[in-house]
């Protein structure tokens, strides 16, 4: 594979190497990819808890997905920046994991289905639709985005 | 018995040798650990938010806030749960962790500052937005929960660099 040597050579470009090997380096990235990875699922969570009517019934759907919205977006930018930079510092680590490759393709498959599906549902035109398929894309959506965490968590204990 | 040896009887005690040695218990209550944070510090954060003014104004403080805290009662029972267990199967080595320590008195921090909350300004939140938002005190005490819980996840995270 060609890949591994080329990413070799940008993890041990100097920022990447001064992350990397600094005491608190590693552990401050990982802690934004926490915070950002504890914001973007919660604001997940309350959206798809408001699709299916489990509870803030008398928050307008429509105005709390506007709200929520530049928090989630915000958040991505924290996970995956943070995500990139733990990637580029030990790419050996990832290239070969098959939990990493899961949880990338789990990772597209969320952020799709959140930006076109959910969105739809969740819009101001938004049509009347029945509370199983609303329930539905809940499930798809929390299973998408939460498998994405699992599947990251398993990075550290799979191959 | 001094409680450093406690810790060091209690990470080697049957129950605690058995999560550790099996090969999916421990991944499985740190994975819990780490995705109850939504359910949990996520929903307090939202709630934070909402009473410094930051954001989600879309409905009544009195309203919203108390939602988001009862939300949060999902998961902190699962929080505590797989803290208390993962914390048995490393008491020695989280005994001398400073962040460790760090994270436990942050955690006392926040209680104290939610039972602060909860005396001072819960009963009184109904009347806050006529008179233009939440007062000085209720947004001190937001913007320390918020900024402490941030320290409980950088701590919680960075621990796991020091055993």
């Amino acid at each position: 594979m060609h890949l591994l040597p080329l990413l070799q050579s940008v993890s041990n470009w100097a920022p990447i190497v001064l992350v990397r090997d600094s005491k608190f380096g590693m552990p401050m990235v990982q802690s934004f990819h926490l915070l950002g990875l504890t914001m973007l699922l919660t604001t997940v969570v309350v959206l798809n808890l408001r699709l299916v009517g489990l509870g803030l019934r008398d928050y307008a759907l429509s105005r709390l997905a506007q709200q929520l919205k530049p928090w989630t977006v915000g958040a991505i930018v924290v996970v995956m920046a943070s995500g990139l930079l733990i990637f580029l510092a030990t790419p050996g680590k990832y290239v070969d994991s098959h939990p990493f490759r899961l949880k990338m393709v789990l990772l597209c498959s969320a952020l799709l289905f959140h930006f076109t599906v959910l969105r739809r549902f969740t819009s101001d035109h938004s049509v009347a639709r029945s509370r199983l398929v609303k329930v539905m894309m809940a499930c798809i959506s929390l299973t998408l985005w939460f498998g994405v965490g699992w599947a990251g968590r398993a990075i550290a204990f799979i191959p | 018995m001094p409680l450093h040896e406690w810790c060091e009887w209690l990470q080697h005690t049957h129950f605690a040798t058995m999560i550790t040695e099996s090969e999916w218990l421990f991944p499985l209550i740190e994975g819990s650990h780490i995705l109850a944070l939504p359910l949990s510090v996520g929903m307090i954060m939202i709630a934070d938010l909402r009473l410094l003014g930051l954001g989600f104004c879309g409905e009544a403080t009195w309203k919203f806030v108390p939602r988001f805290l009862r939300l949060s009662r999902i998961g902190f029972p699962v929080m505590f749960l797989t803290g208390g267990l993962l914390l048995i199967t490393q008491a020695a080595k989280a005994y001398g962790n400073p962040f460790f320590r760090a994270k436990l008195i942050f955690l006392l921090l926040l209680g104290i500052n939610a039972v602060v909350y909860q005396k001072l300004f819960f009963p009184k939140m109904a009347e806050w937005d006529s008179a233009g938002g939440a007062p000085a005190g209720a947004k001190f005490c937001a913007a320390f929960s918020l900024v402490i819980w941030i320290g409980v996840i950088v701590c919680g995270r960075t621990m796991a660099y020091q055993f």
